[in-house]
């Protein structure tokens, strides 16, 4: 398999690289760099993108309860934290920015809260082709990817330093997912097709494609609101499609072949696609709130305070100071 | 001369006789096999016990919650009843108390060198003894030994990033400090497995907060732990058949339990199915339940029995954390997920320094060779009781001798009837030694491996009954009733024996004896 990675070695690092809320210092100056104008708009933006890596942490929760070894399955098991390390962060600058009440947690928008119904419903029956296929796809497009929009527009020093830590970590993250879909796309042509065909066929995938669509517009149109350049975005998504194309055997997984075939049609902004998706946006916002199920209690566990002293349950969260 | 050795090491003082058997440990397995040999006429014993009382695991386990999970009437041995059990599954001090009534009864305190820890043992092939060196000095010899300090008797703080920067109270749980009031702290507890599971209910009820740590969900049963009735004492105590029927009970359904918990089979699925239900009935948020469904086969790790560790788990003050720990801090323990838990107690009950490679003292046998390091790699043993270059030696909870899920003491029950039909062998035919033949022995350890390839155990799961390469020298593979038919077997043929008689005659040294 050519240059297959290391993951006892990865594993080793993952752990030798762990950081906490409590090494950096919130207090220290910056924060006044954020101008009046640009605060709402940022708190929408970092509000989702806490959410999108929350998600993330609900993937690769799935994903350890499907690794092919021990080893890869700690890995997740570090990276579902990690992501959440990443959550906490971003909820940490918001705070710091004066953008939170106190014990206050943003609410997802719509697109998030169905995918994270989604990811709380199907995530777990995915099978790993297809969970290491879709978890690569949002973290270039992303996850990793948003992050470095802000770098640009905020001058605050902290969250430089905040970004670069979690940019670290998302380096590791992708290297692993690459690695590990280059590692399915080993697998007999056979088994791929199986689980490519009841995997893309099942309602769980279809009804997953028709969240994600619109939760990746919503973003792009957010975005675009804060006078950024969607072609930062567009570039992250042909970095799926380059860091895919690296492996070996990365082509041979179908569903790599469908996501790049969609990323193709998200970075052409001229194709019809947008206005499928820009609908799809619009219907969503529509989506009756009743029909929502009660938010999953693994999605309250997010906190800004680096510190806690006592058990706080999901809902009575009490502030530790 | 003394005075220039700056080495607090005592002067070794040589033995001066040489007994029948020594026996290292006076916990169960230690006594049990002392009432074994004096009841076939083996006098010479000597017990060689470190700690100054006996009792081993149910003397050192006082964390609270300690009990045993195997019902009473089956944890314990068949020819040293107690038909004053005051629970189905007894707690520790009324174990441990239990112990001390049968040393008394069977009169083996006389036996015991308490305080006295073995350091050594070596072989001595001219004269077909034993040498147990201890830390006091003192040297004992015999022409038999019984190993049976214990499985599971030593414990040690693991190996955490950042441990020793902890400026809280460390607990361990096989060294619990009663001196140290948990009331109103705040605690972490690190570790989810059969200890965990006793000590998280008992901690909830006094602490103000309890984070538990988890790495691995493990599979939990409930156990329905009641007091016995009166009655059922009395009848035990008047008419002990009554006892032994209702021990062949338990065993009976323990065996029955076997083929799902030794054997990877449908019976398994049935187990799980049962776990399942247990947590969905217990159990009130979905993602908690998803945090504490095992991923392996039920059996493949000790199976947990407790009917109030999940509804401790919920309750107000206690909290399930399972981010991997990134490192413990001088104020509590750092999680992945970027969080600082600050404690002032950590209760660390991460398990037992597992002894796959043999006991941790250098075990010295036939041509210098140390049972380390030939067992370092893969640990064996003809029927888990002797190892070839070993003479005279006898393993209790020996290689693949675990059992799955049944008492250990039955099994124990078995290595003690096996070691007193060897030691009588050596006494009775007069023999300088008797050692396993080699062939005999890599035959049955090629079975004992063809056979564990279709159990629980080897279904993939990580475990301590595992070595690093995923071999399995510490369970056996059957039901405990075959295991004791082997055991009781005792085959003279399998060894090779020189006898004080044949060297005297024909002057054969020991080397080349048949
Ligand atoms: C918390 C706990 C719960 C358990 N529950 C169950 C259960 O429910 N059912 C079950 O079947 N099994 C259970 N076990 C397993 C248990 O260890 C055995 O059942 C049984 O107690 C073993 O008895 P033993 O005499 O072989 O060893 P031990 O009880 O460990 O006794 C060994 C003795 O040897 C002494 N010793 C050790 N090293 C030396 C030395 N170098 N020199 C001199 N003396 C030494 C020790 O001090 C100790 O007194 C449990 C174990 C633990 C730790
Ligand atoms: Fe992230
Ligand atoms: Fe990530």
């Amino acid at each position: 398999m050519g240059t297959t990675m290391d993951m006892e070695e990865m594993l080793q690092k993952i752990k030798d690289r762990q950081w906490a809320l409590a090494d950096i210092d919130w207090d220290a100056p910056g924060a006044e760099l954020i101008t009046d104008e640009m605060r709402p708009k940022l708190k929408a933006f970092m509000a989702d993108l806490c959410w999108i890596e929350n998600v993330g942490a609900r993937g690769f929760a799935a994903m350890a309860k499907k690794a092919p070894n021990d080893t890869i399955a700690e890995i997740y098991r570090y990276f579902h934290a990690e992501e959440q390390r990443h959550a906490n962060a971003e909820l940490a600058l918001l705070k710091r920015w004066g953008m939170l009440e106190d014990g206050e947690i943003p609410e997802p928008n719509v697109n998030i809260r169905l995918a994270i119904e989604w990811l709380d419903k199907y995530a777990d029956n995915m099978s790993l082709s297809v969970l290491g296929t879709v978890i690569p796809m949002l973290e270039v497009a992303l996850d990793g990817a948003l992050l470095k929009f802000l770098l640009d527009e905020v001058d605050d020093p902290i969250c430089h330093a905040v970004f670069e830590k979690i940019n670290n970590d998302e380096s590791r993250h992708i290297a692993v997912d690459f690695a590990v879909l280059d590692m399915l796309g080993h697998a007999k042509a056979r088994k791929l097709a199986i689980e490519f065909v009841s995997g893309v066929a099942s309602p769980g995938l279809i009804i997953g494609a028709l969240m994600y669509i619109p939760l990746l517009n919503r973003v792009r149109n957010e975005v675009v609101d804060m006078g950024l350049q969607p072609e930062r975005l567009y570039g992250a998504m042909g970095r799926f499609k380059k860091l895919g194309d690296r492996g070996e055997a990365t082509h041979r997984v179908p569903l790599y072949q469908v996501l790049k075939w969609h990323a193709a049609m998200v970075i052409d902004p001229k194709h019809p696609y947008h206005l499928l998706a820009n609908t799809m946006v619009t219907l969503s916002d529509h989506y009756p709130k009743f029909l929502l199920r009660p938010i999953p209690s693994w999605f309250k566990e997010l906190t800004y305070e680096p510190v806690s002293s006592t058990v706080d349950k999901p809902g009575t969260r009490k502030d530790a100071a | 001369m003394s005075t220039t050795t700056t080495e607090k090491r005592p002067r070794t003082r040589k033995p001066t006789t040489t007994h029948s058997t020594l026996i290292i440990g006076a916990g169960f397995t230690g006594l049990g096999t002392a009432i074994k040999l004096r009841e076939a006429g083996v006098e010479d014993v000597v017990i060689l016990e470190r700690a100054d009382r006996v009792g081993g695991t149910w003397r050192d386990n006082t964390y609270p919650g300690a009990a045993c999970d195997i019902p009473s009437l089956l944890y314990s041995f068949s020819f040293a009843k107690n038909p004053n059990w005051s629970r189905a599954y007894s707690p520790a001090d009324e174990i441990c108390a239990h112990i001390e009534d049968i040393t008394d009864d069977f009169d083996l305190r006389r036996l015991i060198q308490f305080d006295t820890e073995v350091t050594a043992l070596d072989y001595d092939r001219r004269e077909g003894t034993w040498t147990a060196s201890t830390a006091g000095g003192q040297q004992y010899r015999a022409r038999t030994v019984v190993l049976a300090s214990g499985p599971l008797s030593n414990a040690s703080f693991p190996n955490m990033r950042g441990i020793e920067t902890f400026e809280g109270k460390k607990i361990l749980s096989a060294q619990w400090d009663h001196d140290y009031d948990l009331t109103g702290k705040n605690v972490a507890v690190i570790g989810t497995g059969a200890t965990a599971v006793q000590i998280i209910p008992e901690v909830v009820k006094k602490a103000a907060s309890v984070k538990v740590f988890q790495r691995t969900p493990g599979w939990v049963m409930p156990r329905v732990d009641v007091p016995t009735p009166k009655l059922a004492q009395a009848v035990f105590a008047k008419v002990p058949a009554v006892q032994q029927a209702a021990r062949n009970a338990l065993f009976l359904s323990h065996e029955v339990a076997a083929t799902g918990l030794v054997w990877d089979t449908p019976v398994t699925t049935l187990i799980q199915h049962v776990g399942r239900a247990h947590l969905r009935l217990t159990v009130k948020d979905a993602w908690m339940r998803r945090q504490l469904t095992p991923e392996f086969r039920a059996g493949c790790k000790r199976m947990l029995m407790s009917s109030d560790y999940y509804p401790a788990l919920q309750k107000d003050n206690c909290k399930l954390i399972t981010w991997p720990i990134a490192t413990i801090v001088p104020e509590g323990i750092r999680t992945a997920d970027a969080i600082e838990h600050h404690v002032d107690a950590i209760i660390f009950a991460t398990g037992y320094d597992v002894q796959l490679g043999g006991p941790p003292y250098p075990i010295t046998g036939t041509a210098g060779r140390v049972l380390q390091e030939e067992w370092a790699g893969h640990a064996q043993a003809y029927k888990s009781a002797s190892t070839h270059g070993y003479p005279n030696l006898f393993f209790t909870a020996g290689p693949n001798s675990g059992p799955g899920h049944n008492s250990l003491l039955v099994y124990v029950q078995g290595q003690i009837d096996y070691a007193v039909a060897g030691i009588k062998t050596i006494l009775d035919k007069d023999l300088v030694s008797l050692d396993v033949r080699p062939d005999v022995q890599a035959k049955y350890n090629e079975s004992m491996q063809k056979r564990l390839k279709r159990t629980t155990w080897m279904s993939g799961c990580t475990s301590w009954y595992l070595t690093k390469d995923g071999f399995n020298g510490a369970m056996y593979p059957g039901f405990a009733t075959q295991y004791l038919r082997q055991m009781k077997n005792f085959r003279a043929e399998d060894y090779d024996m020189v006898s004080h008689g044949a060297r005297r005659l024909w002057n054969v040294p020991a080397a080349q004896a048949v």
